[in-house]
């Protein structure tokens, strides 16, 4: 079978539905315009969507600005975004309702997490039957993911938890994953610095002629072809469990088709634009920290993708920062039956991961897109699931919006909405802004108003 | 005051992540009375149908019915009886009193026990006489399985998997084939370690996969040389390379010199700038032995008063030197990954099929763990054809052919393929290969071995006396230490002990060096019960430990020296059994202080089978200034158990974590706190009561039958990849029996299990299965 794969993938591809233009593979410019709505867009530089989640919730009395509108101050969490406080909008009162128990009983970590980009009600399991949503940015992703190499890219700092329960009869799978794909199948995020900077940026191996990587390309080809036939003949033999199990395999096998078939000749990019090729996980939490929001930076800014997520730890983090002068456990902390040095204490985590958010926002200021900056083009979400830690509430939460999404957002606002307002409004109108076809999404009741002044 | 109620009841096997089978939780004392045995069993439509319309149907009912449970569509005892699922949930909201809901008409606690009664007698009765194996889903490898998988299947330990993201947990365990999911970005991983795998085991001629040494750049700021010493394997073709750039000054280009030893090669004008570093290659015939490549900055320039900035110093950046080859041949010492798999080679000018059919078939049986099927071995050989058609070698054409069989769902998943899917009934035992998959990755966390296999193909595996004789030589091997490795580690939490960060300033000599100490300690202990096969109740109470130096100064332990883990006798107590465990005890605290709760519930969790369930709903909150817990922690303790919805489980909990106040946060003995006396008393609920760690270990000790349950089930959920479900009580009940009756020996636990109908058979998807 010599690599006659290359005019059944075309066909196939064709056949995913896309309008993806596929002439010979090596001679494909990057990145990959195509005639949509899109392209409008692509003139100034497209729009990205980000989503930064932090546990546990934040003090909210040193959290919500005192006054509305423009002209508020910033209260002490938030100093750390001074300098883009006319990038951004504080949202307040908005709620994911679908976190509340509602007969569920305990697990408000677990199910923060999993209902903060779906608004669904996860299914209460410790793993048979995994159940929950399809995230915004993963809606995004399946639509627009299309024009960029990445669809998608999942970061985190810390990997799931490997043994235990997470939480309450909550599978882990719940507390560590931000992004679902479908309703059992989450995005497992990246936390090793290194390997993201290699999967997004080096195509090859080291002294890897063109000629020999795309020959090295044809063969992977014909191995996919093997292998979706394998699952495809041993699909149709399994039980219903099994053969969800086979369409993520299926699904995976197709999206790394169109990956090769996309992948440019160009040489092995050992640096992009002066970076330095990550080493592996920097000790110091606040480096690793900014590192994974770099390579965020750098993924938008060379449009390797354009939605992403990235979980600064996972829900219900009992993570010490000695470094702050806080050695308790955080998740400890934050039941802190209103105790005032427990208060200063989460206020200094807080306060901790707002100045790593604003050091994402200086990395997109700086760079220049069109008349603009980077920033302009983007939509950065940063907040939590919980409100109040102690309380374990999932109305009114901590929630920032960065960028002006390419003009269509007026920043430099404190925006209140009834409590209990959904935060899927938000993301809804967020998909709008990215010409993402999206009527309703989890528990949405409408598109968010007053976003863009 | 709502206070939970904790029958003993089987449902807690859907709440908890440990599974727990037909016994109470947090049993302070029997709530109800005790149902008289020849009480008349409740009906649906007389008993219960008229409570749930007078408490329920309020919200659930209908086509809006809260969280879609409408119980107008429960008709009649038959309907009512198949929403298994519905009943188990609603079991558990009317056990521990969520439902109704505050401020709702309540039901009696007969009514409630009424309920119960029917759920347990009519919806989750067990027929023991039909043992029900259940189904477990497919099982992707997990990181571990994947790497001991390519060692064991390739002879090389790559640990490729390292780099893969991590495996989502279920039930306490990150190999539960429904939680594994396959995203793409692990997909993708999967090729890239195949590609990466076939490489280092195969060697293949072809030049440009010859293999390459790089050596370290350096920035050559004056005439200088960076350079790399090398043994050329044979003499041949060898491709030289340089990386680099220069910052240019003056009117020439940088110039470099590449030399072989002392001799010059060529020399290049380098113009490349920085962030555009460009790759200068030579092609050498290089004798055998021991030379020198160098690139040598020819041409210094340096004018700093140049009113140019940009026009003063001319440097020399070399990021990397790079060799390639020998090309075009294959080296002489190949590894044995390579010769064990490569048995021929075709003649020069036949068809390769042949031998590409002769290599694959095993290579695909031991990967596949199953007889490869001829498609498959064609199909594969036809890629190999193809390789050597599009003008490369035929080692390469292999390496193409295990990269596809490396990304196959049939190499990546364990499959059991049910004759009839969807039929409950047919229950059919797996066959001889699927059980030694099953075994293996059970006690290795790996593929069959060689002996495995042939019993296997010969069908004899289940033959007289065969599976013991297996069972006791795979525990035996060194191999076995998966075992302790993802089973043992993850039933005690301890990979969490990565995650816990004691305050330095508290516990100044707490390092990764101590953590890792801590960790050995306890896997060499688990590790001598496995091999030597040893009673299960020595987990809780040993007179013996593994210790380091360092491990044994933290106890105050003297005479042992050195790095070296050494087996050490106990002359007290105190560190004897897996509560003695700094591990164990460092998991379960605060970075600041100890935690009794967090003890008592690990106690609770991992070793009585009684995890408590959450915190009731609806806690009152503490105001400001009346909430404020003062004294001790204790005293605090004591305060917090005032309020009776946290005190069912409490007392309980909080009592067992007490009687270990002896051992600081990170398992140093202490008899002080700061200036308070250690008081490590406790008194149990139903009167047991003891004054230090040793007695409650004795108390512990005593509870035998939950303990042994509690490993039992932990260990069967562990070997099944799947959570234990109401059905698994029968299976569960008979391997308790007859481990307790075979002296509690860890390998008659690990053989009952083996025996068990849930290991040995599946069967066809129930409707109501998710």
């Amino acid at each position: 079978m010599s690599f006659v794969g290359n005019i059944t993938r075309r066909t196939a591809l064709r056949g995913l539905g896309t309008a993806i233009a596929l002439p010979l593979l090596d001679s494909m410019p990057r990145p990959l315009a195509t005639a949509t709505a899109a392209d409008s867009i692509a003139v100034a530089g497209p729009l990205r969507m980000a989503f930064v989640y932090v546990p546990n919730g934040v003090h909210m009395q040193d959290w919500t600005p005192k006054t509305e509108g423009e002209n508020f101050e910033l209260p002490s969490t938030l100093e750390p975004l001074a300098p883009f406080k006319n990038d951004l909008c504080v949202l307040s009162g908005l709620t994911q309702r679908k976190a509340f128990a509602n007969g569920d009983g305990g697990g408000d970590h677990a199910r923060a997490l999993a209902s903060f980009l779906t608004g669904r009600q996860a299914r209460k399991t410790a793993g048979a039957d995994i159940r929950i949503g399809v995230s915004v940015d993963q809606v995004a992703a399946t639509e627009i993911g299309r024009y960029t190499r990445f669809p998608s890219l999942e970061l985190g700092c810390d990997a799931g938890q490997q043994s235990g329960n997470c939480d309450s009869g909550y599978s882990c799978a719940y507390s560590s994953n931000i992004s679902w794909k479908s309703e059992s199948t989450p995005m497992a995020k990246e936390v090793n610095p290194r390997v993201v900077f290699e999967r997004l940026f080096t195509n090859g191996r080291p002294g890897e002629s063109s000629e020999a990587r795309a020959k090295r390309q044809r063969y992977n080809q014909s191995i996919l072809d093997f292998v979706r036939d394998d699952a495809q003949a041993l699909r149709g033999k399994l039980g219903v469990t099994d053969q969800r199990k086979f369409d993520e395999y299926l699904n995976a096998v197709r999206e790394l088709e169109v990956r090769i078939a996309r992948a440019d000749a160009a040489a092995e990019s050992e640096s992009v634009a002066g970076f330095t090729r990550p080493a592996g996980i920097p000790g110091d939490y606040a480096a690793h920290i900014r590192l994974m929001e770099d390579l965020m930076v750098l993924a938008f800014q060379g449009d390797v993708t354009r939605v992403s997520t990235m979980v600064i730890a996972n829900e219900g983090s009992n993570r010490s920062y000695p470094f702050i002068e806080v050695p308790e456990g955080h998740h400890d902390l934050s039941h802190h039956g209103n105790d005032e040095k427990k208060h200063e204490k989460i206020k200094k985590i807080n306060r901790f991961h707002i100045t790593q958010y604003s050091h994402l926002l200086e990395r997109l200021k700086g760079i220049k897109e069109g008349e603009g900056t980077l920033l302009d083009n983007c939509m950065i979400v940063y907040g939590s699931g919980i409100g109040d830690g102690n309380r374990h509430n999932h109305d009114d939460l901590p929630i920032v919006l960065a960028g002006r999404g390419a003009g269509t957002i007026k920043p430099g606002r404190h925006i209140t909405y009834p409590n209990n307002t959904p935060l899927n409004n938000l993301f809804l109108s967020m998909l709008d802004r990215m010409h993402v076809k999206c009527e309703s999404l989890g528990d949405s009741s409408a598109r968010l108003a007053k976003l863009d002044g | 005051m709502r206070c939970p109620r904790h029958l003993g009841f089987a449902v807690r096997i859907v709440t908890a992540g440990a599974a727990v089978i037909g016994r109470s939780v947090c049993a302070v004392e029997p709530a109800l009375q005790p149902v008289p045995a020849n009480a008349p069993a409740p009906a649906f439509a007389k008993d219960v149908q008229p409570l749930l319309v007078k408490y329920c149907s309020e919200c659930h009912h209908g086509e809006k019915a809260k969280g879609g449970l409408a119980f107008d569509t429960f008709k009649d005892e038959s309907t009512a009886v198949s929403r298994r699922q519905d009943w188990e949930k609603i079991a558990r909201q009317l056990d521990s009193e969520m439902m109704p809901p505050v401020g709702k008409p309540e039901p009696s606690d007969d009514e409630r026990a009424l309920v119960l009664r029917w759920i347990e007698s009519r919806v989750l009765k067990i027929d023991c006489s039909k043992v029900d194996p259940g189904r477990v889903t497919i099982r992707r490898l997990n990181k571990t399985e994947y790497n001991n998988t390519i060692r064991d299947l390739l002879g090389i330990d790559v640990k490729p998997a390292d780099d893969f993201p991590s495996d989502d947990v279920g039930y306490g365990f990150d190999h539960i084939g429904d939680v594994l999911s396959m995203p793409p970005v692990l997909f993708e991983r999967y090729l890239a370690a195949a590609e990466r795998i076939a490489d280092a085991a195969l060697l293949t001629p072809d030049p440009d996969r010859a293999p390459v040494k790089s050596g370290k750049g350096k920035t050559l700021g004056s005439v200088g040389e960076a350079e790399m010493e090398m043994e050329f394997p044979k003499t041949g073709d060898y491709v030289l390379r340089v990386k680099c750039y220069a910052d240019q000054a003056g009117s020439e280009l940088a110039k470099m010199m590449l030399k072989l030893d002392d001799t010059e090669i060529e020399t290049l004008d380098v113009a490349a700038v920085e962030g555009q570093p460009e790759l200068y290659t030579v092609k050498l015939n290089v004798p055998i032995g021991k030379h020198k490549f160098a690139a040598r900055f020819l041409n210094d320039y340096y004018k700093p008063d140049d009113p140019d900035p940009k026009n003063r110093d001319r440097n020399l950046h070399v990021q990397r030197l790079e060799i390639q080859g020998p090309l075009g041949v294959l080296p002489d010492a190949l590894p044995t990954s390579h010769t064990r798999l490569i048995t021929c080679r075709p003649a020069d000018g036949t068809d390769p099929a042949d031998c590409a059919r002769a290599i694959l078939r095993p290579f695909v049986t031991r990967a596949f763990r199953r007889p490869a099927t001829a498609d498959e071995v064609e199909r594969l050989a036809r890629l190999v054809v193809a390789a050597t058609k599009a003008g490369d070698s035929f080692e390469r054409g292999i390496q193409v052919a295990v990269e596809a069989v490396l990304v196959s769902p049939h190499f990546l998943f364990r499959i059991e393929v049910d004759p009839e899917p969807l039929n409950p009934q047919a229950v059919h035992a797996i066959n001889d290969y699927e059980l030694a998959t099953r075994l293996s990755y059970f006690l290795w966390s790996s593929l069959p071995d060689d002996e495995l296999m042939r019993l296997a193909q010969e069908g004899a595996l289940r033959k007289e006396g065969n599976l013991a004789a297996q069972v006791r030589r795979m525990l035996k091997d060194s191999k076995s230490a998966a075992l302790v490795e993802n089973f043992a580690m993850q039933w005690l939490q301890l990979r969490n002990l990565k995650l816990i960060n004691p305050d330095l300033k508290q516990f100044p000599n707490y390092n990764d060096a101590l953590r890792s100490a801590m960790e050995t300690e306890t896997r060499m202990f688990f590790e001598a019960i496995v091999r030597e096969d040893r009673g299960l109740f020595d987990l809780l109470d040993a007179n013996f430990t593994f210790l380091n130096e360092r491990l044994a100064k933290h106890y105050g332990i003297s005479g042992v020296q050195g790095d070296q883990f050494q087996r050490v006798t106990l002359s007290t107590p105190e560190r004897g059994g897996l509560l003695g465990h700094a591990s164990v005890l460092t998991v379960t605290s605060n970075p600041t202080r100890t935690s009794p709760v967090k003890r008592g519930k690990w106690i609770l969790e991992n070793l009585l089978n009684a995890p408590p369930p959450p915190p009731p709903p609806n806690i009152p909150e503490l105001k400001d200034g009346e909430g404020k817990l003062e004294g001790t922690l204790r005293q605090r303790m004591e305060q917090h158990r005032e309020n009776p919805a946290c005190a069912v489980c409490h007392t309980q909990m909080d009592a067992l974590g007490f009687g270990l106040e002896n051992y600081d946060p990170v398992g140093v003995w202490r008899v002080k706190d700061g200036k308070t006396d250690i008081d490590a008393s406790g008194t149990l609920p139903g009167g047991a009561s003891f004054k230090a760690p040793v007695e409650l270990k004795a108390i512990l000790k005593a509870r035998d039958g939950d303990f042994r349950r509690c490993i039992a089930e932990k260990l069967l959920v562990y070997s099944l990849g799947r959570g234990l479900e109401y059905y698994d009580k029968c299976t569960v009940d008979t391997i308790v029996r007859n481990t307790a009756a075979n002296h509690d020996k860890f390998s008659a636990l690990v053989l009952e299990i083996v025996q068990s109908d849930a290991f040995q058979k599946r069967r066809g998807k129930r409707g109501d299965e998710p």
